[in-house]
C-alpha cells in the first residue's frame, strides 16, 4: 500500500499549490485537503491491490512463463506448490516459516554456498553470489550480484523457497527487504569451530536432510579429536594471521578464525573484542609472533608476496619474517564452512610438522624451524571425498 | 527647524527628518566608531534632495535612517507624519523604494522579471503577479525609456541600460519616497546626465520625493532642488544649490582646490583646479 | 514578456511529469530480469482496471514490488535533494551549494550512524526505533549546515569561498568521524554502511517510515515554497530583500529547517547520493528561468527524473551487480560542478 500513498502525494501535490495560489486558502486547509486526498488515494489503491500478508501463501505454481531467466522457467511446471510449512527460529533469532521440503535455495554466502555442495544439496541451490567460487562448479549457478548488494529482482525471479543468508556478511537491510517480498530466507551465525559444524547440521534439518547433516557433523568432529590427540598435547605457537596485508588487518578474539587457530594449536598475538582489527606494525613488532599466517586461494602466488614483502620496512624487523616462519593455507580458513576443519588440518600440520610425522615425539619444547611450503593439496582432496560420500 | 522648512506649509511636506542621529559602535560598551550629529531637512513632492560630501562623511548611514532600515539614536524621520522606521516592513516597502550600490545576481534573469519581482510588497499570500502588476512594471520600464530591454538578459546590457531597469525596478514599488545610493557610480558621464535628468523629470511628473546620496558636485548643483552637505558626520549645510555652493566651504570639505561659478539658470558649476 | 501565471506553471510541471512518467516506465522495464514492453503495458492497465488479481506472480513480485517501490524511493529521494539544493543555494546565496558539497549529507550520515547505534539500547519499541535514523540524519544536517554557515560568514556577511572551504572542511572531518565509527564498532550492522554511504535505493526503507517519509516531505517542502519569492529577492541581495518587506529571519529559519529535514530525510533511506542538489537546480534554471516559484517544483520532478535514470543505469549496466548510485551521480555532477566552478571563475 504505502507505494500507494507515495504515487498519491505526488498526483495530490499539485492541488494543494493550486489552493495556495489563488490565495483563497489558508495553507492549513490546503494542506489538510492534499492529506484528505492522499487518504482516499490511498485507500482506493488499499481496495484494489489485494495485500499479501505475511505467511500468505504465494502461488508459485501459477507462474508466468514469459518472465524470468530461462533456466528458472524450465524448473517451474515441474514442481508442485510446497504444502507444508515448517516455523522455526533462525540463528539471529528471527521467527521463519520455511516451505517444506525446500527445493529452491539462493545462497547470499559463499561459505554456505559450499555449505550446500558439502551436504550434497547443490541440486537445489538455483543462484548464487557473485564470490561463490568454491567447489568450481558453484561458479557456473545463475549469479544475484554481491553479498552486500544482492540484486533483489533476480533473487524473486529465481523464485527460491529459501534464501541463505549469514549475519556476519550480509546486511540486516536485504533480510527486512527479502521479509517485505514474503521471500522466507534463513541467516545463520556462527562464532566458532563448534558453531560451524552445529550450524551446518541445523541447516541439513531446515532442508529436510538431516541426516546427511549429522553424518557430516560427524566426520568433522571426528577429524577435529584426531587433530586434538595429534597436537592438543603441544605449546601453543604465537602467531599472527595475516587478513590483509595492507593496510595490516588481523582478527579478534571473537572470531571462528581465532577459534581454528585454537584448534591447531596456536593463539594469535592479536586479541581484541574487535573481529576484523586493523592492527600497526609496530603493535607486532613489539608482540613478535613465531609465525605469520596467510590465507590464499594460490599459494605460490602468495610467497612471491610474501618475499616482496619481506623486503618492507618494519615486516624485516619481525624475527618471524628474518627465519621466514610463515604459513600459507588454503583460504577455505576464511569461510565458515566444513571446509574450514581441512584448514585446520593443514595449519596443524604447518604449525607442529613434529606431531605429524610417523616417529614417535620427541621433546616438545624445542621449536623446530619453519619452513615455507605450499598448500597441502590432500586436505581439499579429502575434503572432495567426503562431499562425494553424501 | 531650517530656513527651507518655514518657507512651506506643514502639510505639503512628505519627508521630515528632525535632528536626526546615530552612532556605530563595535560593542555598546565601547566608545562608538563612527557618529552622525543631529541632521534635519525637509523635502515636499516632487523634490530632489541630494545628499552630498566625501567619503566616509556619513552619507549612507543618513539614507539607511530616511529608509527606516536603521533606527535613529535621537529625533525622527516622518513620511508623511509617521516615522519610517516603525512601519511595518511590507507597508514601508509600499512607500519607500531604496537602489542600492550595485548589488550582484546569482543567477541570470530577465530584465521583466527582475522589474516584476519589486511588485512583492504588493503581493497577497501565495499569488502570482495580477495582469496589473505586469502593467504597472512595463510602465515604469516605459517611464525610463527602456521598453526595448524587455526581454533582454540583465547581465547582457549596458551598464547605462541596467541603471535605467534598476531605476524602472523601484518605479514599479510606487512609492511616495525613492532613496538612491550613488545611482551614477560605474557610469561614464552620458549615462550620469541621462539618469538625473530621467530622475528629475520623473520626480516633477510623479510627485515622487527623491533623496540620491552622491559625491558627485556638479551632478547634485545640477540637479537637485536641495543639497545636505556632510562631513565626518556633521551635516555643514542645507539648502538650495547655490546657498550650499561656496568655494572655502567645499574647498574643506573636498579638501582639493576649486572654483565655483553660477550658471544662467542660477545653478552653480564646480570646476577642480587641477594643478595648484 | 512571460510573467508567471498558473497555467505556465502548471505547463512545465506538466512536461516534466510526462518525462518523469516516461523515464519510470522504462525504468520498470529495465532490469536483472527482462520484462517485455507489451506485458508491462498490459499488466499496468490490469493494476489500473483494479484487476491485479489477474497478475502473474512474478509480474507482481518484481515489477510491482520491488522495482516499483525503488523507484518511488528515486523519485522521493531526488526530489528532497533537489529541493534541499535549490533551497541551500538561496539560503547562502551560493551557485555551487548542494548538501553533498557543504557536507551536509556528511553530517546526516553521522546522526543517521549515531542513531542507528543508540536506537537498540534506547528500549524502544521497533516502530519509534526506525523513526530514529532521519531524526538523527535531520538533527545531523541541521548541525553542519550550521556549523557551515557560521565558519562561511566573514565580516558579517557570507563569503563564497570561505563558505565552500568550510563545507569541504566541514565534509572531511565528517567522512573521518564515520570512518572512526565504522573501524572501531564491531557491530555487524555498520559494516554494510560503506555501502549504504555511497548512495543505495537497493533496500526500500521499512513500510511503516514510508508514510511518514512522503508526508514530511510534502509538509517541508510546501514549507519553503511558501518562501519561494522571498526567496527570488534574497537573490537579488540580502538588503534588497529586507527594504523589500522581506523578513528574512524568519525565511531563513523555515528554509533552514525544512532543507535539512529533507536533506536528512533523504540521507536516512539511501545514503549520501551527491551533486542531484547542485546540478537538477541549475539545469532546470537553464531551462526555465531562476523564478523560485516554478524552480521548486520543477526542480524536485527533475530531480526525481535524474535520480530514476541514475539508479536503472545503477542497476542495469553491470547487472546483476549493481553499482552504487552514488557513484553514478557522481560521475555526471563533478564534472557539471567543475563547469559551474569555471565559468563563474571567468
Amino acid at each position: 500500500m504505502a507505494p500507494w500513498i507515495l504515487v498519491g502525494l505526488f498526483v495530490i501535490g499539485p492541488w494543494r499549490e493550486i489552493v495556495m495560489f489563488r490565495g483563497r486558502a489558508r495553507c492549513v486547509r490546503a494542506a489538510g485537503a492534499a492529506m484528505a486526498g492522499t487518504l482516499l488515494l490511498a485507500a482506493a489503491a488499499d481496495a484494489q491491490v489485494p495485500l499479501q500478508r505475511p505467511g500468505q501463501q504465494r502461488p508459485w505454481a501459477d507462474r508466468n512463463p514469459d518472465i524470468g531467466t530461462g533456466q528458472a522457467t524450465s524448473l517451474a511446471h515441474a514442481q508442485p506448490a510446497p504444502a507444508a510449512f515448517a516455523e522455526i527460529t533462525d540463528e539471529t533469532g528471527r521467527h521463519v516459516r520455511i516451505p517444506q521440503p525446500v527445493r529452491r535455495i539462493v545462497s547470499l554466502a559463499p561459505s554456505l554456498t559450499e555449505t550446500l555442495y558439502a551436504l550434497g544439496a547443490q541440486d537445489r541451490l538455483v543462484g548464487d553470489t557473485d564470490y561463490c567460487d568454491y567447489p568450481p562448479e558453484a561458479q557456473k549457478k545463475p549469479k544475484v550480484g554481491g553479498a552486500i548488494n544482492p540484486n533483489l529482482e533476480q533473487i524473486a525471479a529465481l523464485r527460491p523457497d529459501l534464501v541463505l543468508m549469514t549475519k556476519s556478511l550480509n546486511r540486516y537491510e536485504t533480510v527486512r527487504a527479502l521479509d517485505d517480498l514474503h521471500i522466507p530466507s534463513y541467516a545463520t551465525d556462527p562464532h566458532t569451530v563448534d558453531d560451524i559444524i552445529s550450524s551446518t547440521a541445523r541447516l541439513a534439518e531446515v532442508l529436510g536432510i538431516g541426516e546427511a547433516g549429522q553424518a557430516l557433523a560427524q566426520e568433522l568432529r571426528q577429524r577435529l579429536t584426531e587433530i586434538e590427540g595429534r597436537v592438543g598435547e603441544l605449546p601453543r605457537r604465537r602467531v599472527l594471521f595475516v587478513v590483509w596485508s595492507d593496510p595490516l588487518i588481523s582478527v579478534g578474539r571473537n572470531t571462528f578464525i581465532a577459534d581454528a587457530l585454537r584448534r591447531a594449536r596456536a593463539i594469535s598475538v592479536i586479541d581484541t573484542a574487535q573481529d576484523w582489527p586493523q592492527v600497526s606494525l609496530e603493535e607486532v613488532v613489539h608482540l613478535q609472533p613465531e609465525a605469520l599466517i596467510f590465507a590464499a586461494t594460490h599459494p605460490q602466488a602468495e610467497a612471491r608476496d610474501f618475499a616482496a614483502l619481506a623486503q618492507r620496512p618494519g615486516w624485516r624487523d619481525l624475527e618471524a619474517v628474518r627465519k621466514s616462519r610463515f604459513v600459507v593455507i588454503t583460504d577455505a580458513v576464511n569461510r565458515p564452512a566444513p571446509r574450514l576443519i581441512s584448514a585446520i588440518e593443514e595449519l596443524a600440520r604447518q604449525l607442529h610438522p613434529e606431531a605429524f610425522s610417523e616417529r614417535p615425539r620427541t621433546s616438545p619444547a624445542a621449536p623446530p624451524g619453519l619452513e615455507s611450503r605450499t598448500a597441502d593439496r590432500d586436505s581439499r582432496a579429502s575434503w572432495g571425498a567426503c562431499a562425494c560420500s553424501r | 527647524m531650517s530656513a527651507t522648512a518655514a518657507r512651506f506649509p506643514a502639510t505639503d511636506v512628505r519627508l521630515s527628518v528632525e535632528q536626526v542621529s546615530y552612532a556605530y559602535a563595535a560593542n555598546p560598551s565601547q566608545a562608538p566608531l563612527f557618529t552622525l550629529e543631529a541632521t534635519s531637512f525637509q523635502a515636499r513632492p516632487g523634490e530632489i534632495v541630494a545628499i552630498l560630501g566625501p567619503n566616509a562623511s556619513g552619507k549612507s548611514t543618513l539614507l539607511k535612517l530616511i529608509s527606516g532600515a536603521l533606527a535613529p539614536l535621537s529625533g525622527r524621520v516622518l513620511l508623511n507624519g509617521f516615522p519610517t522606521h516603525s512601519l511595518d516592513p511590507r507597508a514601508r516597502a509600499r512607500r519607500i523604494a531604496v537602489v542600492q550600490q550595485e548589488s550582484r545576481l546569482l543567477f541570470p534573469a530577465r530584465v521583466w522579471e527582475f522589474v516584476l519581482q519589486r511588485r512583492h510588497p504588493y503581493s497577497r499570500g501565495l499569488a502570482f503577479e495580477s495582469e496589473e502588476d505586469v502593467l504597472i512594471a512595463k510602465n515604469a520600464l516605459a517611464q525610463v525609456g527602456a521598453v526595448a530591454l524587455n526581454d533582454r538578459w540583465l547581465d547582457q546590457i549596458s551598464g547605462g541600460e541596467k541603471q535605467r531597469v534598476i531605476l524602472a525596478r523601484a518605479l514599479a514599488q510606487q512609492p511616495l519616497l525613492l532613496l538612491l545610493d550613488e545611482p551614477t557610480l560605474h557610469l561614464d558621464i552620458g549615462a550620469q546626465v541621462d539618469l538625473l535628468e530621467a530622475l528629475q523629470r520623473l520626480a516633477r511628473q510623479n510627485r515622487y520625493t527623491v533623496v540620491v546620496v552622491t559625491h558627485e558636485l556638479n551632478l547634485a548643483g545640477g540637479y537637485s532642488d536641495q543639497v545636505v552637505l556632510l562631513h565626518r558626520g556633521k551635516s555643514l549645510r542645507v539648502g538650495p544649490p547655490a546657498s550650499v555652493y561656496q568655494r572655502e566651504l567645499l574647498e574643506q570639505v573636498f579638501q582639493t582646490a576649486l572654483t565655483v561659478e553660477m550658471g544662467g539658470s542660477g545653478r552653480p558649476r564646480v570646476s577642480i583646479l587641477s594643478d595648484s | 514578456m512571460q510573467p508567471l501565471t498558473l497555467g505556465r506553471l502548471f505547463a512545465r510541471c506538466a512536461v516534466l511529469g510526462v518525462v518523469l512518467l516516461l523515464v519510470t516506465l522504462v525504468a520498470l522495464k529495465l532490469g536483472a530480469v527482462p520484462v517485455s514492453l507489451y506485458g508491462l503495458g498490459r499488466d499496468l492497465i490490469r493494476v489500473a482496471m483494479g484487476k491485479s488479481s489477474e497478475l502473474a506472480s512474478e509480474y507482481r513480485l518484481i515489477v510491482f514490488d520491488i522495482r516499483l517501490p525503488r523507484i518511488l524511493l528515486g523519485i522521493f529521494v531526488g526530489a528532497s535533494l533537489s529541493v534541499a539544493g535549490a533551497s541551500f543555494q538561496a539560503l547562502l546565496r551560493n551557485p555551487l551549494a548542494d548538501p553533498y558539497v557543504l557536507g551536509v549529507s556528511s553530517g546526516a550520515a553521522l546522526g543517521a550512524i549515531f542513531a542507528l547505534i543508540a536506537a537498540p539500547h534506547l528500549g524502544v519499541a521497533p516502530a519509534v526505533a526506525a523513526l530514529f535514523t532521519p531524526l538523527g540524519a535531520f538533527l545531523g544536517a541541521a548541525t553542519t549546515i550550521a556549523a557551515v554557515y557560521f565558519l562561511g560568514r566573514r565580516q558579517g556577511a557570507i563569503d563564497s569561498g570561505t563558505l565552500l572551504l568550510a563545507g569541504i572542511i566541514s565534509a572531511s572531518f565528517l567522512s573521518a568521524l564515520i570512518m572512526l565509527l565504522m573501524t572501531t564498532l564491531p557491530s555487524s550492522n555498520v559494516r554494510g554502511m560503506a555501502f549504504w554511504l555511497m548512495g543505495d535505493l537497493s533496500t526500500p526503507p521499512p513500510r511503516s517510515l514510508q508514510w511518514f517519509l512522503g508526508v514530511v516531505f510534502f509538509v517541508a517542502a510546501g514549507a519553503i515554497y511558501t518562501t519561494a519569492a522571498d526567496l527570488n529577492l534574497l537573490l537579488a541581495g540580502e538588503q534588497e530583500a529586507i527594504h523589500l518587506g522581506v523578513d528574512l529571519g524568519r525565511v531563513r529559519l523555515v528554509v533552514y529547517i525544512a532543507a535539512s529535514v529533507l536533506t536528512g530525510l533523504a540521507v536516512s533511506v539511501s545514503g549520501a547520493i551527491g551533486y542531484v542538489g547542485l546540478l537538477v537546480p541549475h539545469a532546470i534554471r537553464l531551462l526555465f528561468g531562476g523564478d523560485y516559484r516554478v524552480l521548486l517544483p520543477t526542480t524536485a520532478l527533475g530531480g526525481a527524473i535524474a535520480v530514476v535514470i541514475a539508479d536503472t543505469l545503477a542497476r542495469t549496466v553491470v547487472a546483476p551487480t549493481e553499482l552504487s548510485v552514488g557513484a553514478v551521480t557522481a560521475m555526471a555532477g563533478a564534472p557539471f560542478f567543475i563547469y559551474l566552478l569555471r565559468r563563474r571563475l571567468t
